[in-house]
């Protein structure tokens, strides 16, 4: 096939527009995926994906389209996730391509990722198609949709398809615009090889395997390549690309998206966003790699069982591989013993890296609760970086903190405005402004602690606005605040992992919400177990842990045997997930109770 | 070659709303079928003619007609020779005398009535079709028919149950003179009336205060407890009951029995008309020496004096201390477990949370 004919695109769309749909349908029109084959989400392969309805990792699949002009096309999908942590995925995939697919829900409009997704798009040069989905729905309002398109985000409707992705209606407009507005790929195919490497994963027979979209030059089996960041060579095993399933094929040229692999043991040699290059023949630049995304929450991850601390960091060096915006290192708490502390781009990350651990390891994790990193200055002049609550310094020590801000835009109905501003103070936000985008929507703009944001905020604002709010989020810098550490302490000791760092008139009302949450979630024991909550020493909370005093089969007699030994066994697991400090047995959630805000009752 | 023998009656006349025993509801063709495939079942298997002690519990046996009773009787007559406690489970709205001579003429000579709770209101809110006074009159035929040796079970954290209704209850048993008592904290099962109703028992501290003053309040009544739920005169501990806590080897027998032998746990089928085609249709779980030498445990310990040393050496050939190194030490010095007599056994606190000692225990 000749580059004319490649069209390389990704779906970019905020959260639940449609995206995997359109991708789903997408694929069963190019005739790529049988019938057979077919599940709702196919390129979401994680079954993380399609449990919780929305795309995780960046997917790329290879489909032949015959347009209406009778000539056929290869169309190189790359899928993208929707949420705001995983800008950084999506940045990847766009670097990959010349165009993007805009779907925007037409029963809800433009939303905060939509808006976040263009401009990623619009700095990556790519040609954009905006869409209109969700049209056969009652409350669909397509031309309302187009306006605000248009307006808000400042892009050509005039040939917008109107589709419907889940019954396929006017699907194919969608495809022959790909082949009329996306340019074909450049680059030459005779200069000496650059390719990008926009993803990777590890194959436990084949070693990493390495996703690239090719910029010039070719990549054949047989092919001596090098790693150009990481200096790293190879020969070449095996080409190929995704159809989804696997396809082996000589050679990938230029303009062409796909992967290989290489018999690559070390997992370091690897690294998203190098540049592959012909070791006879290397090019004199690797490519403008990514932007690296620093992590904004980091929290410590401990295997429940000490012994496994092996397994977890085999476990997060294999993820690193596709997850290049996840960082972790080494990590000792009095409390919960080797672990590591890990960076994360926002919370959901955070989520779906520490489900990916359990189930795709199969390990047992104690997560601590999520931190921001602090800079704290100190009365010898020194700074540090506190990514670690228990590692902030005594008091008499520190000349000032200063916490991470984030500019927070929230997209929100009228009837929810009231609601949502009194979140945002509730939050320590400082309201910046306000504009209103159309009849019945507005922008609202706050200056928020980023610890705010991290807690509980974005459940808040979906709770607080029926689902209807939408929040995008940019650092802005590091503003100097009250901040102190508050130090939980179970039977007299302090438990370092539940050490929380907090604005000093939240002191007394977070003290005690803690205090009552753990008082309902650490499990009786044989004697009473205080727990206090205290800054720089000093108690301000306190309550008891009543004694476990019964705890046993009434009736237990020869026939039921089994079964109680069932029911033992059923406790005996729950335990697994609970970590023993000192004398008292802290189960997992405990550990996130130090989130509690006390306002959390139903 | 097991010495005790359980034989289970699945039918009832009324559910109860905590059970989940295999029950059926009584009609006579049903249980007529039934005792013809006892006594197949019976034959069929090699029984030890001299058995230690039959018990025949339940659904509730007593819903069986008269002549259905001296059947089944009549069915165990060749292992019973030798018997020394022979227990019948007696529910008091299906008794008669026409029944209690049958079980005279027979040799039974110790019964197990299910008393529950003396409240009217109470005993309605369980599913239970009696009175107080039924009870009464059970024991009063009981005893004219010379058995003595009765044993009541009682229910306690019951949804709605007070302290002083519990208190009412157990001095009303106790008016009765039984030679016995079981009591039993509520425990609700998901396949139960309950279960399904979504019903809990009361709070832990509740459950657990009630529990210290039972046994405070029988121990001053002359009844020791000798495992965690039951009581007796001196010398009237239910021997049946207690292979079951030694872990010895018994005999199930009926729809919805369960048994070991030779370390093979089974369990009948709980489906009647199964059974009806083929009464050894049973489920079997071989058991190794690890599961055996845990479950020894569980049962052991749930007796006062606790669990024989000796004998856990001579039936594993290894020291208890041995077989579970490093968790016995723990839990000797936190002082849950202690060594007395060649028995391992719980200590006075710990006798209420043997849950948690045994999840130590365990792998």
């Amino acid at each position: 096939m000749d580059q004319k004919h490649i069209r390389n695109f990704c779906i970019i769309a905020h959260i639940d527009h449609g995206k995997s749909t359109l991708a789903d349908r997408i694929l069963e029109m190019t005739e790529s995926v049988s019938e057979r084959d077919m599940k709702a989400q196919l390129l979401d392969d994680m079954d993380l994906e399609r449990e919780r309805g929305i795309t995780i990792k960046l997917n790329a699949v290879r489909l032949k389209y015959r347009a209406r002009n009778g000539e056929e096309y290869i169309f190189n999908l790359i899928d993208t996730p929707g949420h705001v942590d995983f800008t950084y995925e999506v940045s990847r995939s766009l670097a990959a391509c010349e165009g993007a697919v805009l779907v925007v829900d037409s029963t809800q409009g433009v939303q905060a990722q939509t808006l976040a997704n263009t401009y990623l798009a619009l700095d990556n040069d790519l040609e954009i198609i905006p869409v209109i989905n969700k049209v056969d729905m009652n409350n669909a309002q397509p031309d309302m949709t187009k306006r605000e398109i248009e307006e808000i985000v400042g892009l050509d409707c005039e040939d917008a398809p109107l589709i419907s992705a889940r019954n396929g209606t006017n699907v194919e407009e969608v495809l022959e615009q790909i082949v009329q507005k996306i340019p074909a790929p450049e680059g030459d195919d005779t200069a000496p090889l650059q390719a990008l490497v926009f993803d990777s994963f590890y194959d436990p027979y084949r070693g990493v395997i390495a996703l690239v979209r090719i910029r010039q030059g070719k990549l054949k089996v047989g092919d001596k390549i090098r790693f150009m960041a990481t200096g790293a060579e190879y020969e070449v095993l095996e080409v190929g690309v995704r159809t989804p399933a696997e396809v082996k094929v000589n050679e990938l040229s230029c303009g062409d998206v796909g992967w290989f692999a290489a018999s690559i043991k070390s997992i370091q040699d690897v690294r998203v966003g190098d540049t592959v290059t012909n070791k006879e023949r290397p090019a004199d630049q690797p490519l403008e790699g990514y932007r690296k995304l620093n992590p904004m929450v980091y929290c410590g991850l401990y295997p429940s069982d000490a012994a496994k601390y092996g397994d977890l960091r085999d476990a997060l060096d294999k993820l690193q591989l596709n997850d290049a915006s996840l960082q972790y290192e080494a990590e000792t708490s009095q409390a919960l013993g080797f672990g590591f502390r890990c960076g994360f781009l926002g919370l959901l990350h955070m989520d779906v890296v520490q489900e990916r651990l359990e189930r795709e390891y199969n390990l047992d994790l104690i997560c601590t609760a999520p931190s921001v990193i602090y800079h704290v200055y100190m009365t010898d002049g020194t700074k540090l970086e506190i990514d670690n609550p228990a590692k902030m310094p005594d008091a008499s020590k520190i000349s000032r903190v200063e916490e991470p801000f984030v500019k927070a835009s929230i997209m929100v109905p009228d009837t929810y405005i009231g609601a949502v501003m009194e979140l945002c103070q509730n939050k320590r936000g400082i309201y910046k402004s306000m504009e209103v985008i159309d009849a019945g929507r507005n922008s609202l703009v706050y200056e928020m602690p980023l610890s705010e944001i991290i807690f509980d905020f974005f459940d808040k604002l979906k709770s607080c606005s029926k689902g209807y709010a939408s929040l995008d989020y940019e650092l802005i810098g590091y503003r100097k605040d009250e901040l102190v550490r508050m130090d939980i302490l179970l039977n007299g000791e302090p438990v370092d992992a539940l050490s929380v760092i907090i604005h000093r008139s939240d002191a007394y009302a977070r003290g005690s919400a803690i205090t009552v949450k753990l008082k309902e979630l650490i499990p009786k024991q044989q004697f009473e177990i205080p727990v206090q909550a205290a800054v720089g020493g000093k108690v301000i909370a306190r309550t008891n842990i009543k004694s476990l005093r019964k705890n046993v089969l009434a009736k237990c007699y020869g026939g039921d045997i089994s079964r109680k030994k069932k029911l033992l066994e059923k406790q005996k697991e729950g335990k697994k997930r609970m970590k023993e400090v000192g004398a008292v047995v802290i189960p997992q959630e405990a550990f996130m109770s130090v989130l509690s805000m006390g306002d959390d009752r139903k | 070659m097991a010495e005790y023998l359980y034989l289970h009656v699945p039918f009832c006349r009324h559910i109860c709303y905590y059970c989940d025993f295999t029950h059926v509801a009584y009609t006579k063709n049903k249980a007529d079928e039934w005792l013809e495939a006892v006594e197949k079942e019976l034959s069929l298997k090699r029984i030890n003619p001299c058995l230690k002690t039959i018990y025949i519990g339940g659904g509730t046996p007593t819903s069986l007609s008269k002549d259905q009773l001296e059947h089944l009787f009549r069915i165990l007559k060749p292992y019973s020779a030798n018997v020394q406690e022979y227990t019948i489970e007696i529910n008091p709205e299906t008794f008669d005398k026409d029944k209690a001579g049958c079980l005279k003429a027979y040799g039974v000579n110790r019964a197990s009535i299910g008393f529950q709770t003396s409240d009217p209101g109470l005993l309605k809110a369980i599913g239970r079709n009696h009175s107080y006074e039924d009870v009464k009159k059970t024991m009063v035929l009981l005893k004219e028919h010379g058995i003595r040796n009765i044993s009541l079970d009682l229910m306690y954290s019951l949804p709605g149950q007070t302290m002083e209704m519990l208190r009412k209850s157990v001095e009303d048993a106790l008016a009765l003179s039984p030679t016995h008592m079981s009591l039993y904290s509520l425990l609700v099962e998901e396949n139960t009336v309950f279960g399904r109703r979504g019903i809990e028992p009361l709070d832990e501290e509740t459950e657990a205060d009630m529990y210290e003053w039972i046994c405070e309040k029988l121990e001053r009544e002359g009844f020791h407890q000798y495992e965690i739920s039951n009581f007796s005169l001196e010398g009237k501990e239910s021997l049946h009951n207690q292979a079951y806590w030694k872990y010895d080897d018994f005999y199930g027998i009926g729809c919805g029995a369960s048994g070991k032998e030779n370390h093979i746990r089974y369990d009948n089928t709980k489906s009647l008309s199964l059974y009806l085609k083929d009464p050894l249709i049973k489920e079997e779980i071989p058991l190794n020496t690890k599961d055996e030498m845990f479950e020894m445990a569980m049962m052991g310990l749930r007796l006062k004096q606790g669990m024989d040393l000796n004998c856990f050496t001579e039936r594993f050939g290894i020291h208890f201390e041995e077989a579970f190194a490093g968790k016995m030490e723990r839990l000797l010095e936190k002082g849950w477990l202690k060594i007395e007599k060649g028995h391992i056994s719980c200590t006075k606190e710990s006798f209420g949370i043997l849950n948690t000692i045994l999840i130590e225990l365990m792998d």
